[in-house]
């Protein structure tokens, strides 16, 4: 094991982390909340060739449909054991993407490997490491959940054994042996995570998982990313739903009008845009003087209030001195937060026109 | 020993066909089918006997009961067809399916041989139950010929069940597949004997048809019809050789190059072309 002490770029608190030669680890700031990757150094070339090999890489991706190019040349790897999110407005290419990395259509130009093997070349066994859930599931009405999961695990070669406690651990006890058809979208989701958990995949391709479920069953899809991730699975995961997103992905790809526009850590993108972090100040009374004093002041952004709520784009350094130009103002802080840019803003600005 | 048949049992082809056939038995559609079938085909026996005065000659029961397979087992085969790909892809099964550690070739075959085994267990229950009744009643029945016209009706079974299946490769949208099926039952079943007879009348070959001998390029154009093929093959092994034409009600002589090898070999064709057209149509298709 190796120990390092790092600085936060953001608000420069300083920490010891330990890990071992060549790992890369995702660190989030105790003091600001902001999230960056640290690779330990050593060991190098062993650690380049172990990143090297890829669960999932895409190289120059084209797909035309009917004259329109729904993918554009589109690259980006998604890595062994990491979460990799893919991101990006409706139309935009996603679901061709995905289809054609599961072998779904034809591809106009470019190449899929899936864990180094040529999707081209033998997609048969390709396709034994991936367990994908799509965004429209569906199953075969008549046969009961069973019977529908007994048929997937065999076509999977998985055991047979594994599709009940499947089934029981995606909360579908009551519903084992009740036939498919009369499923809810909820549980039929439900039955596609388990479905794709089948035969314990090392690579797991998930379209919008969260599609049809309820509070309950979106953090039940949550947890069971990252229990895959724990066993060493790579997830690859497409969602409209950022926040889920940005919680559980190491990694992000963004797709607009099927050129892929950004694939690196949210903590990277952000960086790059610099964008800045938001002071979310509460008042006991807003007025405008108090927005005109604040948005006069150095490394201030932006500001606008909302209700009671100030809302301050600003250098993270100008913290102390926006709360003294509030008081000058006359306003009384009730609270004080400061909030990362988010997933949702650089989703925002690596999609807008 | 034990590892063969495990191959062949947990092999891909297989699994896919046993999912199609637990899947189509339960279907409400299927069951009905059968049902009618079964008591149209013991309906139609129990006419022939009374026809042949008490179960004795079985190309007469047989020569009813073609009606039967004529009408019910294209629409059964059809029904079962239309929509085994078209359907799948419509409702996003077949996302999942292709997902999977499998060919495209394995997935057209499995689904074959599992909706060719729902068609030909319904042909077989509707007809052994038939049979059952004609071996009560009858002393001496001659159950090679009764063998003989089932197989005969597995086979134009499962052409139309292949031509149908390449109907659900082809179209995007299961509706579409459907309205292919039914124009292909009409256009097997009603307009193509009547383009036949245009044909036959035009060729000034309608007298000697109705007078129950026709010229042989009639019976050559003839072979264009599966159904066709499939009487011929009937009527070559049960009952001396003698076509029964329903519509007109007369019987005429075959020609010569008329055999049994033949009718099995056109009736072959059909089965395999159109499962290699849906295999082509399947392999290139976008899901």
């Amino acid at each position: 094991m190796v120990e390092k002490t790092i600085k936060c770029p953001q608000c420069g608190l300083k920490k010891i982390v330990s890990g071992k030669p060549g790992e890369n680890i995702k660190i989030v700031c105790s003091e600001c909340g902001s999230e960056g990757m640290f690779e330990f150094p050593g060991n190098v070339q062993k650690t380049r060739l172990n990143n090297e090999k890829s669960a999932i890489t895409v190289t120059n991706l084209t797909k035309i449909y009917n004259d329109v190019k729904a993918v554009n040349n589109a690259s980006f790897t998604v890595k062994k054991g990491e979460v990799f999110g893919f991101l990006g407005p409706n139309g935009a290419g996603k679901t061709t993407t995905i289809k054609s990395i599961l072998g779904l259509i034809q591809t106009n130009t470019g190449n899929i490997k899936i864990n180094e093997i040529d999707i081209k070349e033998d997609d048969k066994s390709a396709k034994k490491f991936i367990g994908y859930l799509p965004e429209k599931v569906a199953f075969y009405d008549n046969l009961t959940a069973l019977q529908n999961m007994n048929f997937y695990a065999e076509m999977k070669k998985a055991s047979l054994s594994e599709c009940k406690p499947l089934l029981v651990s995606m909360g579908l006890e009551n519903a084992v042996n009740k036939k498919v058809g009369k499923f809810s979208k909820g549980m039929q989701q439900r039955l596609g995570m388990a479905r794709a958990l089948l035969g314990n995949p090392p690579i797991l391709v998930l379209d919008e998982p969260s599609g049809g479920l309820d509070p309950r069953g979106v953090a039940l899809i949550r947890e069971k990313i990252k229990e895959m991730k724990e066993k060493g699975s790579s997830v690859f995961v497409s969602s409209h739903i950022l926040a889920e997103v940005q919680e559980v992905c190491d990694r992000v790809g963004i797709i607009s009008k099927g050129v892929i526009v950004a694939e690196d850590t949210v903590s990277r993108l952000r960086d790059r845009l610099k964008l800045k972090p938001k002071l979310v100040l509460e008042l006991e009374k807003s007025s405008d003087k108090i927005v005109k004093s604040v948005e006069s002041l150095d490394g201030v952004e932006h500001a606008k209030i909302i209700g009671v709520m100030l809302h301050v784009v600003c250098d993270p350094k100008s913290k102390s001195k926006i709360i003294i130009a509030v008081e000058k103002a006359g306003g009384n802080i009730v609270n004080i937060q400061i909030m990362e840019p988010s997933l949702e803003d650089v989703f925002m600005r690596f999609t807008e026109d | 020993m034990t590892e063969i048949i495990e191959k062949l049992f947990k092999n891909p082809v297989s699994v896919i066909a046993k999912k199609e056939i637990m899947d189509n038995v339960r279907n409400l559609w299927i069951i009905i089918m059968t049902i009618i079938f079964a008591i149209l085909t013991i309906a139609m026996s129990a006419l022939g006997s009374y026809l042949s005065e008490g179960w004795q000659a079985l190309d007469v029961t047989i020569a009813l009961m073609m009606s039967i397979v004529t009408l019910l087992v294209p629409i059964i085969a059809l029904m079962l067809g239309y929509a085994a790909i078209v359907g799948e892809i419509e409702k996003g099964s077949m996302n999942m399916m292709i997902s999977l550690p499998v060919s495209r070739f394995q997935i057209v075959l499995g689904k074959l041989l599992g909706l060719g085994g729902v068609l030909s267990f319904t042909i077989l229950v509707g007809f052994g139950i038939a049979g059952i009744i004609i071996g009560i009643m009858v002393p001496n029945v001659n159950y090679i010929e009764y063998l003989i016209f089932i197989v005969a009706t597995i086979l134009i079974g499962l052409v139309y069940l292949n031509v149908a299946f390449f109907f659900s490769t082809l179209f995007k949208k299961r509706s579409t597949a459907l309205g292919g099926a039914i124009f292909l039952w009409f256009f097997f079943n009603m307009m193509l004997p009547i383009i036949l007879l245009g044909v036959a009348w035009g060729g000034a070959a309608i007298t000697d048809i109705m007078s129950g001998s026709a010229p042989d390029w009639y019976f050559m154009i003839d072979l264009v019809n599966p159904m066709s093929v499939f009487s011929a093959l009937v009527f070559l092994n049960v009952g001396g050789g003698l076509s029964s034409m329903e519509s007109m009600s007369v019987q005429m002589q075959y020609p010569e190059f008329y055999s049994t090898g033949l009718m099995l070999l056109i009736l072959a064709a059909w089965i395999v072309g159109f499962f290699a057209l849906s295999y082509w149509r399947f392999s290139k298709k976008d899901i």
